[in-house]
């Protein structure tokens, strides 16, 4: 892991605010998550009937969480993953196959990045809308930004892993 | 197109993100159908469209900070005074105690780093072998897969579009059968000397409700609130997470609020894996669907199985398979939406198919090469992985009958549920 304190070359930097606004962001999306469905049932037991757009701002919450999570585990490349066979490849193998498979990761982000960039154009061409009145591609902006960075984070990881390869250094 | 399979199998063991290689199919089968692959990311919006999918983050928030807290400990401590003094007590208790925490908690090992640090020690101490200690404490950690309120549960009611309540109710019998099953081994392998550990302390007792007693309403709260309708599945969870951060950061105070972003960090990593692979996986069955995949897996499947019997077989050895090269969420969102017309021709009912699809993906847990859990014993209990293999090949001997008694016994799963 990069991203010592006091070291400030850009990757580095770029490197530790990342983390800290995804953690910033995956707080307070689940704060604000817990607030609203817990104040729905607060509601609907007051008989008040609770906010009508509620149940809808919580399904695109979930999407927000779930993309935002996803950008997280691909900084630490923990996504849910098959790892028996590179396991026992020896560590020069590992990071061969490794920086291949982060690469083609990265290529699979990144094609999706570019259609889900299409998709929001189309919504916002079409006018959508969510939450009533409120254009959808607003929320369907984190498709295409989330995918788009989980592709950078692929490409670091294959660089990464390319230049333990070279430094015969363990592995990455 | 077998030839693309074949490469992204590889690619897939070779250790390439899961959601990565399902996307990367869908996308060629789109392809090659000539539609345009903005559908790949209008199949992921789909995660905005599926209410019940709330449950899935708070649920799994609640669970981390249950497993941060001390919560374990006092559990363990209840449960001990509560049947303690049992012949075997300590290994029922060990059975009890990793049921319900895996329950809720969902099925990411977790049991086995939270409880397994307290009860392996204890179990030692006890006089169990260490061999038997190894593999009771790693096989119970995959128990209570079949509980109210576990994420599996969840997600096998969305992707097979059933209704998540009568799930909750088929699987509590045959998690009971498993516990059961399990707790009559540990009886029986200490015959000879199952002392028990101590007395029966009224004292004892009454000293650990009271350590716990702001935790023991929870299930209370879940099942009782889910079962009597009063609070839908999300709800239950948004109940739970809070519930659970007001007892573990102002009551116990066992979590700071500084650990809390880490956290919350660390649960939605996990959340964000599952979801992603079933937003790909939308896609990917939409395209199965289009290519008409079930009804030539339909085809084939006649061609070589005749009756329910023999699918069930085949489906608990396919199962068996699955689960040991892959996790149980990839597993689910993948896999279910493929046999579950199948099941349908040959009259397997699809609550019963999910209790039937979970109990044997949680024997995956335990099936070598490749199975989770031994890997997080082998790592938590710095025992070598063949050691953790043969300490728990008769657990999972006596979990695999049990298996095949549910999978052959539907009414074990459906005779609670409302004719």
């Amino acid at each position: 892991m990069s991203g010592q304190p006091g070291s400030s070359s850009w990757p580095e930097k770029a490197e530790r605010i990342g983390r800290a606004a995804e953690n910033l962001s995956l707080a307070l999306l689940l704060a604000a998550m817990l607030f609203i469905a817990g104040a729905q049932i607060l509601l609907r037991n007051l008989g008040e009937g609770g906010f009508p757009w509620a149940d809808e701002a919580l399904r695109i919450m979930v999407l927000w969480l779930a993309m935002l999570g996803g950008l997280a585990a691909s900084r630490e490349d923990r996504h849910i993953g098959i790892d028996a066979l590179a396991r026992i490849l020896p560590p020069a193998g590992q990071n061969l196959v490794g920086a291949l498979i982060s690469a083609l990761t990265a290529a699979i982000c990144l094609i999706i990045a570019w259609n889900a960039a299409l998709f929001v154009g189309e919504s916002r061409e079409f006018g959508d809308l969510l939450l009533g009145k409120l254009p959808a591609w607003w929320f369907q902006t984190i498709l295409p930004v989330a995918f788009g960075l989980m592709g950078y984070r692929y490409l670091v990881w294959s660089l990464r892993r390319l230049r333990a390869l070279f430094s015969r250094s363990p592995s990455a | 197109m077998i030839l693309t399979g074949l490469v992204l199998v590889l690619l897939a063991v070779m250790g390439m993100p899961l959601f990565a290689v399902i996307a990367a199919s869908a996308m060629l089968g789109f392809q090659r159908s000539e539609i345009p692959l903005s559908v790949v990311p209008i199949e992921i919006f789909g995660i905005a469209e599926m209410p019940i999918l709330l449950a899935i983050p708070l649920f799994t928030f609640a669970g981390y900070v249950l497993s941060e807290s001390r919560a374990p400990a006092r559990l363990v401590r209840i449960t001990n005074a509560l049947l303690g003094w049992l012949p075997g007590g300590l290994a029922i208790v060990s059975i009890a105690a990793c049921a319900m925490f895996t329950a809720f908690t969902g099925a990411s090992g977790v049991t086995i780093i939270a409880l397994g640090a307290l009860l392996y020690p204890a179990l030692k101490q006890a006089g169990y072998q260490e061999r038997f200690t190894l593999g009771l404490v790693t096989s119970a950690g995959s128990l209570g897969l079949l509980f109210v309120p576990s994420l599996p549960l969840i997600l096998y009611g969305v992707v097979a579009e059933v209704s998540i309540d009568e799930l909750f109710i088929a699987g509590v019998a045959p998690g009971i059968l498993m516990m059961v099953v399990l707790s009559a081994y540990c009886l029986w392998a200490y015959r000879g000397n199952s002392q028990p550990l101590g007395h029966f302390s009224m004292r004892e007792l009454g000293a650990a409700l009271r350590d716990s007693a702001w935790e023991i309403p929870l299930p209370f709260v879940v099942l009782g609130g889910i079962y009597s309708g009063w609070l839908a599945v999300s709800e239950a969870a948004a109940v739970t997470a809070i519930y659970v951060m007001f007892i573990e950061l102002v009551v116990h105070r066992d979590i700071k609020p500084g650990q809390l972003l880490d956290i919350v960090r660390q649960s939605m990593l996990l959340v964000g894996g599952i979801l992603i692979i079933l937003g790909v996986s939308l896609a990917s069955t939409n395209y199965m669907i289009d290519a008409q995949v079930p009804e030539m897996l339909i085809g084939v499947v006649r061609e070589y199985v005749d009756g329910p019997t023999s699918f069930l077989l085949a489906l608990f050895v396919f199962l068996l398979v699955l689960g040991a090269i892959l996790d149980i969420f990839s597993a689910l969102v993948l896999v279910v939406p493929l046999i579950l017309p199948v099941a349908a021709e040959y009259g397997i009912h699809p609550v019963h198919l999910g209790i039937v699809f979970l109990a044997t993906m949680q024997l995956g847990y335990l099936t070598p090469p490749v199975g989770l859990n031994l890997f997080v014993a082998s790592y938590r209990f710095n025992q070598s992985i063949v050691s953790v293999y043969l300490a728990t090949w008769p657990f999972l001997l006596m979990l695999g009958a049990s298996v095949l008694l549910i999978t052959f016994w539907p009414d074990l799963s459906l005779f609670l549920l409302a004719p």
